[in-house]
């Protein structure tokens, strides 16, 4: 699908939206579902979770676009990252985690077998204990390494200050660092 | 020792295993969202608006009432306390009086 609007920024996009228009809402769901998607996954891992939950994200916004406060929010994806992010922690609380199966490791067709079952056993390990992570040090290791932000912008999104955030990567490396002893 | 050991785990949270979405997911999300009627949000003020639009009196009909209304708080505000009464007003008058007979 084309992109109707690329010219036209987040906060353009959105004044369009809360007029009620559909083309502005579907050029905002084009532009960004990918980056959120990714970061519900690393919440959830599972595809379909993940999917379900970003699809729920976009339609409150579509309900209710009133949410959106340009005055009160520097950045639509900042505040956006905020809405997944909860969004992912209310459904973990509803429902059960997903257990991470043999099915889902990707194994490199070069690596030899005893290599793949290695790292499918490291990708277990990690993923287990970053599930077990405090749900902050969980947020801001999802936030700084798989979605690439500043920890600047990681901060923002969690309202807390830049050291508050360095901190947290900290204590969660040291804790990943002690708990995956075994693999290094 | 540290060191690699910090490298090692930054290397393995940056190869984390990502599940493509499914390339629909946006289309799904666009139509979806067609079904969906959006709440309008009313502001207290057109909210006020809508609400006086339904009466429509004259200009007039406002002047009076607000006099009414500002007339209604200062009877209430005042207390009796603040009125002389008829004695204070009588005693008044006839020092008045007497101040003026002392002249002549």
């Amino acid at each position: 699908m084309a992109l109707a609007w690329p010219e036209k920024d987040d906060h353009e996009l959105l004044a369009l939206v809360q007029g009620g228009s559909h083309p502005a809402f579907s050029e905002l769901v084009q532009r960004h579902n990918a980056r959120f998607y990714r970061l519900a996954f690393r919440y959830l891992q599972s595809k379909e979770a993940a999917e379900d939950v970003v699809q729920e994200a976009f339609l409150k916004l579509w309900e209710n676009p009133a949410l959106w406060q340009a005055d009160k929010n520097a950045k639509f994806t900042t505040w956006f990252y905020r809405v997944v992010v909860n969004l992912c922690l209310d459904w973990q609380k509803r429902k059960r985690p997903v257990e991470l199966t043999d099915s889902m490791a990707i194994i490199d067709q070069r690596e030899n077998a005893d290599q793949a079952l290695q790292r499918h056993q490291e990708q277990q390990a990690l993923e287990r204990e970053i599930a077990a992570l405090p749900e902050r040090q969980r947020t801001a290791l999802n936030l700084c390494f798989d979605e690439g932000l500043s920890n600047q912008d990681a901060a923002d999104v969690m309202g807390v200050n830049l050291k508050a955030l360095q901190s947290l990567i900290m204590r969660a490396k040291t804790t990943l660092k002690e708990r995956m002893k075994n693999y290094f | 020792m540290s060191d690699n050991k910090d490298e090692r785990l930054e290397q393995m949270l940056r190869a984390r295993r990502l599940e493509a979405a499914s390339p629909d997911l946006a289309a799904r999300i666009i139509l979806q969202a067609k079904n969906l009627p959006q709440l309008q949000s009313v502001s207290l003020w057109q909210a006020l608006r809508q609400a006086f639009a339904e009466f429509h009196l004259p200009k007039p009909a406002y002047v009076l009432a607000s006099a009414l209304v500002v007339g209604m708080v200062m009877g209430f505000t005042l207390t009796p306390d603040s009125f002389p009464t008829n004695d204070e007003i009588l005693t008044t008058t006839q020092n008045y009086i007497d101040a003026d007979e002392g002249l002549l």
